[in-house]
C-alpha cells in the first residue's frame, strides 16, 4: 500500500512535468497546425539558459527562469519568423523536416557552447513531505503546483486576455479571424513564443530532478506528442488529462508490470484509445 | 520511342545511369561503394514512403519501424535459424507486408496529424519491442554476421560490386513499380485521395481499401529495404528501426521530391553524400546542416526533381506556345488547358494524357491540387 | 497569394540546388585524392564515436585521451623505419550508429588510409569486424569490455579494457559482506548494462544471494528516477546493483539514499565514482564496490597524465578511464609501429603488439598498464583491482581474479 501511494504521487509528479511540457505544444499545434518536433531542443535551451543565469552569472533561481523565459520567448518568435511562416502554405511534412533542422541546430549549439557532459542544476527548494507513508521532495510539490498555476494563468490568458483571445479565434477558424482583423501573423509569432516560454517554465522546474545535456529534450519529445494526440490536438484540458493519466499509467506499469512496458505503455494507450476514439479523447472541431 | 523525348524520362533514366556506373569508377573504394549500396537501400524504404506520402498523401511515420522489421527478419532468419537469405527475406518482405497491412486497419481511421502521430507510435512501438525483446532479438547485442545472398557458384555476393548491383537491379523494379502504379488506374485513384478524400469517396473510390493497399505496399517497400540492408552491412542493431531513421527518409524524399519517380533516389544520395561530406565538422556539422535542411525545405519545397520538372514544364509551355501558332486548333488547346493549371502552383501537368484516355476524373481532381508538388507526366502517347 | 515570395525565391533556389549537386560532387570527387598520408611521414590513426547525440559526451572523454597521446606522441617524435613519423588524430562522428561506424572505418581506412581505427561501442566494433580483415584491411583497437568482440576471432582486434564478466565475482562478495543477501537491480537499459546485469545475477545466485525482479531502466530516456527507485526500494533490498553513465548513476543513489536506503551499492563500471561525485554529494555515493577511479591508480605516468588532463579539459573534470586507458592504447600503437617497422600494415602493427608492450615509455603507463596480449587479441593488466568507497569516503582497494574470455 505504501509503494501504491508513494508511485501515485511519483505519478502525479510526473504528470506535472509532461504537463508542463506538453501544453505549450498543444497550442502550437492548436494555432498553427504544426507539429513542432523542435519542442523538445525548446525545453533543453530553456533548461541550459536557465543554467547559465543561475550558475555561471548567479541571479536567483525564479529570476533566473523568468530571465530564461523571455530569452526563450524571443527565440520562439525568431524560429516562426525564420522557419515557420515561409512555410505557412506548406504541408506538414515540411514543418516537421523544417523542425528538424532546427533540432539538429540548436542541440549542435547547446553543445558547442556547453559541452556534451551532463550538468546538474542546485536549486534553492529542498528538503521532503511525507504524506500517509509516502516522501515526495519539495521541488515534485512544486512542478505540481505549478503545472496547475501556469495553466490556470494560461487557461485565464486565452479566455479573458485580448491577445489570448486572438489566439483562440485562430484555432477555431483561421479565416473568420482574418476577417475580423486579427492578424494571423503575429498571433503565430505570439503563440510560438508563448510555447517556448511555458517550456522553458517546466524545464528550470524539471531539471534539477534530473541532467541537463544536449540531448535532454529527446526522451521527452515522443511522450509529450503522444500526449497531445491523446487528449485531442489543440485541446488544453485534453493536454492535462493526457499528462497526468499517461504519467500515471507509466509509473504503475513501471511498479507492477515491468520497466519495459513502463516505457512503451503511453503509446500502446495512444494506439488503444485512437483504435476506439481516432481523434483523441478531447477532440475540437478538425477544421481545415 | 516517344518516351525518350520526354525530358523527365530522360532525366530518371541518366540518374539511373549514373549510378549504374558507379562501380566502374568506384570499384576499388569501399567506402564510396558502401555508402551508395547503403543509401540505395534507403532509397528502395523511401520509395514505400513516397507512395504512402507522395502520391496518397498520408503522412506515415511508421516507414524506419518497416525498415528495421525487414532487417530483423532476415538479420534473425539468416543467423538464429539458419534460414538461407532468399527464404528469410522472402518471408521479411511478406512478413513486413502484413505487419503493415494490419497496422493500416487501424492506423488508417485515424486522419491527418492523428495519422503522423499514430504511426509515429507504432514505428516507436517496433523500436521499443526489438530493442528490449532480449531472448528473440538479442535487443542492443545486435544480430552479426548476417549472410550474403546465395547464388550457387554463379556470383559472390560478398564481393562489394556484385552487392550493389543486385540491390541496384531490385530498387530498378521499384523505381519501374513506380512508374507503372503512377501511370496506372490505381495510381490516379490514389492522386484523388491525395487532392481529396471527400471527392474520391464521392466519385465512387473505394478510399478505406486504397489507403490500406497504399500503406501495405509502403510497408513492403520498407521491408524490401531493410532486408537487404541486413545482408549490406552484416551487424544490424536497434538503430536500424529507430524513429529518427523515418525521419531521414522523409528527409530524402523531400529534398528529391515527393510523388516524382526519380526523387526518392536523387534525395537519398543527395542527403547521404552532403552528410558524409560535412563529417570532418563532426559534431558540428548540424550547426551547418540544421540551417542547409531548412534552407532547402523552405526554398525548394517541390524537392529537386520537383523543381528541375517544373523548369521542364515551364520551358515545354514556353516551346509551345511559340509553336502553337504553326501548329493548328489542338495543340493550342491543350497548352491553353495546361496553363490554366498553373494558376494555383507553377508545378504544371500538361495533362494530355488525362484527356486522350478519358480518364478526365482524375485530371480534374489534378487540376485541384493545391500543395506544392509535382507529378511526372504522362507525356507520352501509348 | 503566394506568389511573391515564390517568384522572389527562384534565384535562390537555384543557387541553393546547385551548391548541393557541387557539394555532392565534390564529395565524391575529394573520395579519391585526400589519401596521401599512406608513409610519406605522416599516419592517420581514425576514431570513430559518438560525438554529437547521447553518447556525445562518453565519444569526446575517449577523444581526449586520443588526442592527449598523439600530441605527447609527436612531442616525442616517432621514428619508423628510419624515418621520422607523425601521427594525426581523425575523427568521425557515428552518434552510436554501428552501421554508421562501419561506415566511418571504411572511409578512414580507404581515404585517410588509417592503419588503425578506434571504436568505443561493442555494436560498432562488431559492425567493424564485418569489414577490417577482407578487401581492407586495418586494426581495430576496441574500447570495451564486452569479451564478444574477442570471441570472434578477428585477428586485427586489439581489446583495451578489462573484461567486465572479472567484476561480478569481487562485486558480488563485497555487497554480500557491505550490505546483505538481498540484491535489487537497477541498472541501465543500454546493451552493455543488461550484460551486466545477466552477469551479476548468475554470479549473485551462485553465492546463494536473492534476487529481486529486473527493475532495468533507461537512464537516457527516464525523466524521473523517483518512481524506479521506489519501486526497488519496495522489495527491501540489502544492495542495489545501478550504473549506466556516471551522473545519472550518481542522481539514483541520491535518490535511493534520500528515499531512505541504508545498504551498500553494486556500480557498473560505466559509472565512475570520482566523476559521480560531480553532481552530487560524495556521501551519497558511500558503501559502494565500484572501478578504481584514474586518480587512485600508482602506475608511474599517472601523476604525469593527471597534471596534462587538467590543463587539457580543465581543473573541474574528472578523467576517466575512457581517457586514459584510450591514453595508453595509443601509445602502444605507435610503439608497435615502430616495432614492427611500417605504418600502413595493421598485421605487421598487429603482430608486433606484444614486443611493444614491454618498451612503451613509463609516462604512457597511467591506468594499470597491461603487460602481456591474449591470443585473441586481449590486453592485460595482471594486477587488476576494483574498489570499495566506505563510511568515511576513503578508497579500499579489492583485488580482482580474472576470467577468461572464452565462452
Amino acid at each position: 500500500m505504501t509503494l501504491f501511494t508513494q508511485q501515485l504521487f511519483n505519478g502525479v509528479a510526473l504528470g506535472g512535468v509532461y504537463c508542463l511540457a506538453a501544453i505549450g505544444l498543444t497550442l502550437v499545434f492548436g494555432v498553427l497546425r504544426i507539429p513542432n518536433l523542435a519542442h523538445g531542443s525548446l525545453y533543453m535551451l530553456g533548461a541550459y539558459v536557465t543554467y547559465f543565469f543561475l550558475t555561471t552569472v548567479g541571479v536567483p533561481y525564479v529570476a533566473a527562469i523568468g530571465i530564461a523565459a523571455l530569452i526563450l520567448f524571443v527565440l520562439g518568435v525568431l524560429l516562426e519568423r525564420l522557419v515557420f511562416h515561409p512555410l505557412r502554405n506548406s504541408p506538414h511534412t515540411h514543418h516537421m523536416i523544417a523542425a528538424i533542422g532546427a533540432m539538429f541546430f540548436f542541440q549542435a549549439v547547446a553543445q558547442a557552447i556547453w559541452g556534451a557532459d551532463f550538468r546538474r542544476m542546485e536549486t534553492p527548494i529542498s528538503g521532503s513531505v511525507h504524506i500517509l507513508g509516502a516522501e515526495i521532495s519539495a521541488q515534485r510539490i512544486v512542478i505540481i503546483v505549478t503545472a496547475v498555476v501556469v495553466l490556470s494563468l494560461l487557461t485565464w490568458f486565452i479566455k479573458r486576455s485580448i491577445h489570448g483571445q486572438t489566439i483562440e479565434a485562430i484555432e477555431q477558424d483561421r479565416t473568420g479571424a482574418a476577417l475580423v482583423g486579427i492578424n494571423p501573423a503575429m498571433v503565430s509569432m505570439l503563440t510560438l513564443g508563448l510555447s517556448a516560454l511555458l517550456v522553458t517554465i517546466a524545464a528550470g522546474l524539471v531539471s534539477p530532478i534530473n541532467l541537463l545535456s544536449p540531448t535532454m529534450g529527446d526522451s521527452l519529445n515522443l511522450k509529450v506528442f503522444a500526449i497531445i494526440i491523446l487528449g485531442g490536438l489543440g485541446s488544453l484540458p485534453g493536454a492535462i488529462v493526457g499528462s497526468f493519466a499517461l504519467a500515471i499509467a507509466e509509473t504503475m506499469t513501471s511498479t507492477y508490470i515491468s520497466s519495459a512496458v513502463g516505457e512503451a505503455v503511453a503509446f500502446i494507450v495512444l494506439v488503444a484509445v485512437l483504435a476506439i476514439k481516432p481523434t483523441g479523447l478531447f477532440a475540437k472541431a478538425v477544421q481545415r | 520511342m516517344s518516351a525518350l523525348k520526354n525530358p523527365r524520362i530522360i532525366g530518371t533514366l541518366a540518374v539511373l545511369l549514373i549510378i549504374a556506373l558507379t562501380p566502374v569508377a568506384f570499384g576499388d573504394e569501399n567506402y564510396i561503394m558502401r555508402v551508395i549500396t547503403v543509401g540505395l537501400c534507403s532509397a528502395i524504404a523511401v520509395y514505400g514512403m513516397n507512395i504512402i506520402l507522395g502520391f496518397t498523401g498520408q503522412l506515415s511515420l511508421a516507414q524506419g519501424g518497416f525498415f528495421g522489421i525487414g532487417a530483423y527478419a532476415v538479420g534473425l532468419l539468416t543467423t538464429d535459424f539458419d534460414w538461407s537469405f532468399w527464404q528469410a527475406f522472402l518471408v521479411g518482405v511478406v512478413g513486413t507486408s502484413a505487419i503493415g497491412y494490419l497496422s493500416g486497419l487501424i492506423a488508417l481511421r485515424t486522419k491527418d496529424e492523428y495519422f503522423a502521430i499514430f504511426t509515429m507510435a507504432i514505428g516507436f512501438i517496433i523500436y521499443l519491442t526489438i530493442s528490449r525483446w532480449e531472448a528473440v532479438t538479442h535487443a542492443h547485442s545486435g544480430v552479426n554476421n548476417v549472410k550474403f545472398p546465395e547464388a550457387g557458384d554463379i556470383v559472390d555476393f560478398s564481393n562489394p560490386t556484385a552487392m550493389f548491383y543486385l540491390v541496384f537491379i531490385i530498387l530498378l523494379i521499384c523505381v519501374y513499380i513506380t512508374y507503372a502504379i503512377r501511370r496506372s488506374s490505381v495510381g490516379r485513384t490514389l492522386l484523388t485521395i491525395r487532392t481529396s478524400e471527400d471527392l474520391a469517396d464521392a466519385i465512387g473510390v473505394n478510399v478505406g481499401l486504397s489507403k490500406q493497399l497504399a500503406f501495405a505496399a509502403s510497408a513492403f517497400f520498407g521491408g524490401i529495404g531493410g532486408g537487404l540492408y541486413a545482408s549490406v552491412v552484416g551487424f544490424i542493431g536497434p538503430d536500424a528501426a529507430t524513429v529518427d531513421k523515418t525521419f531521414e527518409f522523409l528527409m530524402f524524399i523531400l529534398v528529391g521530391g515527393m510523388g516524382t519517380v526519380a526523387g526518392p533516389l536523387v534525395g537519398t544520395m543527395i542527403v547521404t553524400f552532403l552528410f558524409e561530406l560535412f563529417q570532418d565538422f563532426q559534431a558540428y556539422r548540424f550547426i551547418v546542416l540544421g540551417p542547409i535542411i531548412i534552407a532547402l525545405v523552405i526554398f525548394a519545397p517541390r524537392g529537386i526533381v520537383g523543381y528541375l520538372g517544373g523548369f521542364i514544364d515551364k520551358r515545354a509551355r514556353k516551346r509551345r506556345i511559340g509553336s502553337a501558332h504553326k501548329d493548328g486548333a489542338a495543340r493550342s488547346q491543350g497548352t491553353a488547358q495546361a496553363g490554366g493549371t498553373a494558376t494555383k502552383d507553377d508545378s504544371v501537368r500538361a495533362d494530355k494524357s488525362a484527356n486522350s484516355d478519358g480518364s478526365t476524373r482524375a485530371g480534374a481532381a489534378e487540376r485541384r491540387e493545391t500543395t506544392a508538388d509535382t507529378i511526372t507526366t504522362d507525356d507520352e502517347e501509348k | 497569394m503566394t506568389s511573391i515570395p515564390r517568384r522572389a525565391s527562384r534565384p535562390v533556389l537555384a543557387a541553393a540546388v546547385i551548391s548541393t549537386f557541387a557539394l555532392t560532387l565534390g564529395a565524391c570527387g575529394g573520395g579519391g585524392g585526400s589519401g596521401d598520408s599512406g608513409g610519406d611521414g605522416s599516419v592517420v590513426i581514425g576514431y570513430t564515436g559518438p560525438l554529437s547525440g547521447g553518447g556525445a559526451a562518453y565519444g569526446e572523454n575517449v577523444q581526449t585521451g586520443l588526442q592527449m597521446a598523439v600530441d605527447d606522441l609527436n612531442k616525442d617524435g616517432l621514428e619508423v623505419d628510419g624515418k621520422k613519423v607523425t601521427i594525426e588524430l581523425k575523427s568521425l562522428d557515428d552518434k552510436y550508429a554501428p552501421s554508421t561506424a562501419a561506415s566511418n572505418a571504411q572511409r578512414l581506412a580507404d581515404q585517410d588510409k588509417a592503419p588503425v581505427v578506434v571504436s568505443p561501442n561493442a555494436g560498432a566494433i562488431k559492425a567493424i569486424q564485418q569489414i577490417n580483415n577482407g578487401r581492407s584491411k586495418f586494426m581495430i583497437s576496441a574500447y570495451t569490455s564486452d569479451p564478444a568482440i574477442v570471441q570472434s576471432d578477428n585477428p586485427l582486434t586489439m581489446m583495451i579494457p578489462p573484461n567486465f564478466e572479472s567484476y561480478a565475482k569481487p562485486f558480488t562478495e563485497q555487497g554480500m559482506k557491505n550490505g546483505g543477501k538481498k540484491l535489487a537491480l537497477l541498472g541501465t537499459q543500454s546493451e552493455y548494462g543488461q550484460q551486466w546485469t545477466k552477469a551479476i545475477t548468475d554470479e549473485w545466485k551462485k553465492a546463494d544471494g536473492k534476487i529481486g525482479a529486473d527493475n532495468s531502466i533507461d537512464y537516457a530516456t527516464v525523466s524521473d528516477f523517483a518512481g524506479p527507485v521506489s519501486k526497488a526500494l519496495s522489495e527491501k533490498p540489502d544492495s542495489i546493483f545501478v550504473g549506466g553513465p556516471s551522473q545519472p548513476t550518481a542522481l539514483i543513489m541520491e535518490e535511493a539514499k534520500k528515499q531512505g536506503f541504508k545498504g551498500s551499492f553494486l556500480v557498473m563500471d560505466q559509472a565512475k565514482l570520482d566523476e559521480m561525485a560531480t553532481v552530487t554529494k560524495p556521501k551519497n555515493l558511500t558503501n559502494s564496490v565500484g572501478v578504481l577511479p584514474v586518480k587512485e591508480y600508482d602506475d608511474p605516468g599517472t601523476k604525469g597524465f593527471l597534471k596534462k588532463f587538467a590543463e587539457v579539459a580543465g581543473e573541474k573534470k574528472v578523467a576517466t578511464s575512457e581517457t586514459a586507458l584510450n591514453y595508453q592504447s595509443i601509445a602502444i600503437i605507435a610503439k608497435a609501429m615502430e616495432v614492427a617497422g611500417t605504418t600502413s600494415d595493421p598485421e605487421k602493427i598487429r603482430a608486433a603488439v606484444p614486443d611493444a608492450l614491454s618498451k612503451v615509455d613509463d609516462k604512457y603507463k597511467v591506468n594499470g598498464f597491461p603487460t602481456k596480449i591474449t591470443d585473441q587479441g586481449h590486453l592485460m593488466n595482471p594486477d587488476l583491482e576494483v574498489t570499495y568507497l566506505d563510511k568515511d569516503e576513503k578508497y579500499t582497494k579489492v583485488p580482482v581474479e580474472q576470467v577468461s574470455d572464452a565462452k
